[in-house]
């Protein structure tokens, strides 16, 4: 591959009439065989096709070439850069623009290495590896090249280290100690010959400090790669070269944070978080997000017992190293609205807060005094696995079977007893590897943003074509839209249609079809469900790959498969018709229980963390612990059993929301038995394995007997598909943590304002 | 006896002959009557014999000691010794009143200081937290209204502190300093749990001291 | 060396010239009572608290000049009753009393001294700058009937 071949540069002059300027603008475009990142927007689109003859044409070569780096024999794939085969070699070159989930610029030059033989030292993150070639990472010649170039970027980069939030976690100031001069010859303090630029607004979340920015382009080639938003570019050349959105205007994207995280220096950093810490004073505790289904890996940045900021930990089989804004972010909503003490409703109606004992005997007397038919369990959205198992213990030993989460799932059929009919059997890391891809009543980009940047991925790199039936959203990448009636999937199941979907489907190697778990609330649901299975492993059958799976649901919340994996009842439809005595929501805020469906004299007892909804209508409030104030089990929507841990404890009076449930059964008198994590993670492997096996999921079967089971359900269905999220301003406030968050209400506000405005 | 005996510093110092040196030759060795003989190595060049020497026994140096004990000259000695004091001008100073050198560099009450326009110096960068070896300083920071980056919490536990002045040294921009101040002690604890704006108001208070300590010591930093 | 010296009766006339400057037998005895000391020297200056600066270099280093703490502290005198601006010379950093330093800055923030005030209803009391952590959720208030 030629130099020319990296280097694709796109340059566009526009003119802008500015106080009667012209503005020559120069947008460069540096990217590697992306086609489709680029050709997104445009209106032709002929590229796919040249770029899928490329990427034929290079793949077979499987022979390994030798090269020498440090004159140690290492043996690589042709076409790998030099950068990686020194990291083979276990050694790490600098580098500021290349990052390996990014395409290559090559536009910083720190990663000079010298190459025997060849007159000038080569960037080793664009240039590939030849047979026998020799690379000096350490030679005079490289640390001179490495020097020289670090001397050039500190010419331009202000020293406001200490104010600067990078400061302690920055690749330049790392850098600069490694490989940079000992001295400096830069005496131009006086002289405005320093670069100085202005600061961008791109939104509530990112901060911007352009004069620190040195030209890496990484969150250019994040934003338009991964994110799929072509907002960022670079405008003006040389020392006038700027990053930017080239109108002011927000950076609107759901993954909007990992530019902060991609950012070698401090030109991009987080407004929430900004100001408020050093690295190096921080604890940083491994954890697992659960402000959406997917699980993602995270990392809690705590001082002082106060959670300052959420990071991403890299999990290659779930959220790669990238996070979502909401899950990032969300995190200022555990400081707000929190439930800190026990409280009971007085004489007057009002909650008061009082002592432990009170409350829980209060709740204990309730549950006491309650006829067991007419008591009514609710789990909300980020109920952990041991409270919900010592909830439903509790509630059997009461002779109550109401166990239900707010969500929905249909009952019929194979319903929740096989979990491949609620479980994104695919998984989320082979999403990647499917070449076609139906979506069915879901917005993935909103209801699983890593999920979507999966997808994109695909769509990227391997070109892989997405159909859509449902309303029409903006995925950030090309789709097929079928249509929104719901009676499409039942057309396509049964073979009634010929639509082009189905003639992609079946010829697919690899298709999945990711049905959305919101639409299975209606009570077309579990048809709508029958058909998706019918139509799913209709096609899983004629697959070469029998490892393959076709079916996909998404759930909606990180509590759900969990739930359902220990037996609870999805929805709590006719058991609240049926007028419950003694309602107990763990953590549903999402007002699927409110007061006018309850009897009057009906006693609610909340559990949770967060004044929400739940909270509101609550007779008996019992203060529970947040995702990073206990250790507890989540089951994410592959079914992958993952568990957080304690960053920070519970504030005032809180508890472990298992705890609260194990000390009220012991004043019910019906004892649960367990008194430790060890205990009730025992009993949770009772009743499924999966549940304690962390970090691993199960393969899924039983499609046949699902599919069989299905069979009588399939009604004709007609219903018009929705989702609860189209927009980006629907995203942000979704359940009780980010209800709370000042940051998530910012995003809100300026997503608003910026669909007003003209850009 | 005569009085320059009675009144001598020291007969062991007479007993050298050489006068006001305890210590000496180990190599001394003129052998003197009724004196019992030495037991320590040889004499060896450029040492010398520190410890207490075997008395005299010699009936005339006897005689001198068993007289001096008799007469309790060494009482009258100390009398005029402190008698002589009463004359003379004190070598202690009378400290409220008098008050002894001090260097511009001393390193004593903390203090943050501002700018002449009356802007805090202090711009939250928390250096001088993470050099403090007693780890008395507390920071928390966060965005001021205007943008610009300022504590909200700076907390320094002054009974943490070991005045090392690391913390000083550490300040990219001289907000944090250890003023002249040494008279702060106080009577309860949490009185030297210092705030923000008690170190804020000490700075206010010792500014001028503070600027014409800076500058005595400029030419050296 | 003349002949008053060799009697000490130099030493007389300073003791003399001592009480008069301190105004009298009387005035001598109350100062002695209150300072423990009796020095005669040169008024430096005065401070805004009424403490008055001396300097005597007859005396040896470090007790060459001394304060005589206003009246109004009576037997309350404390070393913190020395003013920022007069704390250098009192420690022998410089020789010039503030007064005399123009190099000394006068900004309009910088606060007026005050002596450690430990033990007095005014003493320095530790508060918290910052907000709280948590900011707990208040259940809304139902009609007050």
């Amino acid at each position: 591959m030629t130099k020319a071949d990296y280097y694709c540069s796109v340059k566009l002059s526009r003119c802008r009439c500015c106080q009667s300027k012209f503005f020559n603008e120069s947008i460069r475009m540096l990217r590697q065989p992306l086609t489709r990142a680029l050709a997104l927007k445009s209106p032709t689109r002929a590229a796919p096709l040249a770029a899928r003859c490329q990427a034929t044409q290079i793949q077979p070569q499987p022979d390994k070439v030798e090269v020498f780096i440090d004159d140690k024999p290492v043996y690589v794939l042709p076409g790998t850069t030099i950068l990686q085969a020194t990291a083979q070699a276990g050694v790490e070159i600098p580098r500021f623009c290349y990052h390996e989930r990014l395409a290559v610029a090559g536009n910083c030059r720190m990663c000079l290495v010298e190459v025997e033989k060849s007159p000038k030292p080569a960037a080793a993150c664009a240039m590939p590896v030849m047979k026998g070639m020799r690379v000096k990472t350490n030679s005079d010649l490289t640390r001179k090249a490495r020097e020289g170039v670090m001397e050039f970027l500190l010419v331009n980069h202000p020293l406001d280290c200490p104010i600067c939030d990078q400061g302690g976690e920055c690749d330049l100031q790392d850098q600069s100690m490694a490989f940079g001069s000992d001295k400096s010859r830069f005496t131009d303090i006086h002289f405005s010959g320093k670069r100085a630029v202005e600061d961008k607004d791109v939104g509530p979340l990112i901060k911007t400090i352009m004069t620190r920015c040195i030209h890496c382009t990484r969150c250019i080639r994040f934003a338009s790669e991964v994110a799929g938003v072509d907002d960022f570019g670079t405008t003006g050349r040389g020392t006038d070269m700027q990053v930017g959105t080239y109108v002011e205007k927000m950076f609107l994207s759901e993954l909007s944070g990992n530019i902060i995280d991609l950012c070698p220096v401090g030109a991009l950093t987080s407004k929430p978080y900004s100001f408020a810490a050093r690295p190096w004073e921080t604890r940083r505790i491994d954890s697992v997000d659960v402000l959406d289904p997917l699980g993602s890996n995270i990392v809690v940045t705590t001082r002082t017992n106060e959670v300052l900021r959420i990071l991403p930990r890299t999990n290659e089989e779930i959220n790669e190293e990238w996070l979502s804004d909401k899950s990032r972010f969300a995190c200022d909503g555990l400081k707000r609205q929190r439930l800190v003490t026990p409280m009971l409703t007085d004489s007057r109606g009002n909650l008061t807060p009082v002592e432990w004992e009170d409350a829980i005997v209060a709740a204990a007397r309730a549950l006491r005094d309650c006829p067991p038919e007419k008591l009514l369990v609710v789990a909300g959205d980020m109920a952990d696995a041991e409270s919900l198992m010592a909830l439903k213990d509790l509630a059997n030993k009461l002779g109550s079977e109401n166990v239900c989460t707010e969500q929905y799932f249909p009952l019929e059929g194979a319903g929740i007893d096989l979990r491949s009919s609620y479980l994104l059997n695919t998984k989320i890391a082979n999403v990647e590897d499917a070449d076609f891809v139906l979506l069915i009543g879901t917005n993935v980009r909103f209801e699983a943003p890593l999920l979507n940047a999966r997808i994109r991925k695909a769509y990227v790199h391997k070109e892989t074509d997405i159909a859509l039936i449902g309303p029409q959203v903006d995925l950030t990448y090309d789709y097929l839209h079928v249509g929104e009636s719901a009676s499409i999937v039942k057309d396509l199941a049964t073979g009634t249609s010929s639509h082009e979907v189905m003639k992609r489907l079946q010829q697919a190697k690899r298709p999945i079809v990711i049905l959305g778990a919101d639409q299975l609330k209606t009570p077309e649901g579990s048809a709508l469900l029958a058909y998706t299975q019918e139509l799913a492993l209709k096609v899983q059958e004629k697959l070469a790959d029998k490892e393959w799976k076709v079916l996909n649901v998404l759930q909606r919340t990180a509590s759900q498969v969990a739930a359902l994996d220990i037996g609870y009842k999805p929805g709590v439809g006719k058991l609240l018709q049926s007028g419950p005595k003694v309602v107990y929501l763990l953590g549903a805020d999402n007002g699927v229980v409110s007061r006018d469906q309850l009897p009057k004299d009906a006693v609610v007892i909340y559990q949770g963390h967060h004044g929400d909804n739940g909270a509101a209508i609550a007779d008996i409030v019992l203060p529970g612990a947040a995702y990073t104030e206990k250790r507890a089990t989540y089951v994410n929507a592959e079914g992958r059993a993952q568990q957080t841990l304690v960053a920070v404890t519970p504030p005032g009076k809180a508890r472990e929301d298992w705890k609260i449930i194990r000390a009220l059964s012991e004043v019910v008198g019906e004892r649960l038995p367990y008194d430790n994590l060890d205990e009730i993670r025992d009993r949770l492997s009772q009743v499924s394995p999966a549940l304690v096996n962390y970090g691993n999921v199960q393969d899924n079967n039983y499609f046949a007997q699902a599919r069989a089971l299905a069979q009588s359900l399939q009604k004709p269905i007609s219903g018009k598909m929705d989702v609860q999220l189209k927009q980006l301003e629907d995203y942000f406030m979704t359940d009780s943590i980010s209800r709370a968050s000042p940051t998530m209400a910012k995003c809100v506000q300026a997503v608003l304002k910026q669909k007003q405005s003209s850009y | 006896m005569s009085l320059a005996k009675i009144f001598s510093v020291s007969s062991r110092v007479r007993a050298t002959g050489t006068g006001g040196i305890v210590v000496r030759h180990a190599q001394y060795s003129t052998p003197s009557e009724g004196k019992v003989e030495k037991v320590y190595p040889p004499s060896v060049s450029g040492y010398k014999y520190v410890n207490a020497e075997d008395p005299n026994m010699s009936m005339k140096e006897m005689s001198n000691r068993a007289a001096q004990t008799l007469f309790w000259t060494e009482l009258a000695r100390g009398f005029a010794v402190t008698l002589a004091h009463v004359f003379k001008e004190p070598a202690t100073i009378n400290y409220p009143f008098e008050k002894g050198p001090l260097s511009p560099r001393f390193r004593g009450e903390h203090a943050l200081r501002r700018y002449p326009s009356g802007e805090e110096r202090c711009i939250a960068c928390k250096l001088c937290e993470a050099i403090c070896p007693a780890q008395a300083i507390t920071i928390e920071a966060e965005e001021r209204k205007d943008g610009s980056r300022r504590t909200t919490r700076y907390d320094i536990d002054m009974t943490k502190c070991i005045y090392c002045g690391f913390c000083q040294e550490a300040c990219p921009v001289d907000a944090i300093v250890e003023g002249p101040n040494f008279e702060f002690s106080t009577e309860t604890h949490e009185e030297l749990l210092y705030n923000k704006e008690k170190l804020l108001s000490n700075g206010d208070k010792w500014e001028s001291e503070i600027a014409s300590n800076i500058r005595a010591d400029h030419l050296y930093r | 060396m003349s002949v008053g010296k060799i009697l000490g009766l130099d030493k007389v006339v300073t003791l003399f010239n001592i009480i008069r400057q301190n105004g009298g037998i009387r005035a001598s005895l109350y100062k002695l009572y209150r300072q423990d000391e009796l020095k005669d020297g040169v008024l430096v200056g005065e401070d805004k608290f009424g403490n008055k600066y001396y300097e005597n270099p007859r005396y040896f280093y470090s007790r060459n000049r001394w304060v005589e703490y206003s009246d109004k502290f009576n037997m309350d005198y404390d070393g913190s009753q020395i003013p920022a601006e007069w704390f250098g010379w009192m420690h022998y950093k410089t020789d010039l009393p503030p007064h005399q330093d123009p190099s000394r800055p006068r900004y309009k923030w910088m606060t007026n001294y005050n002596e450690n005030l430990t033990g007095t209803t005014a003493q320095y009391v530790p508060y918290s700058t910052t907000r709280p952590k948590v900011e707990a959720w208040l259940p809304p208030r139902k009609s007050s009937v």
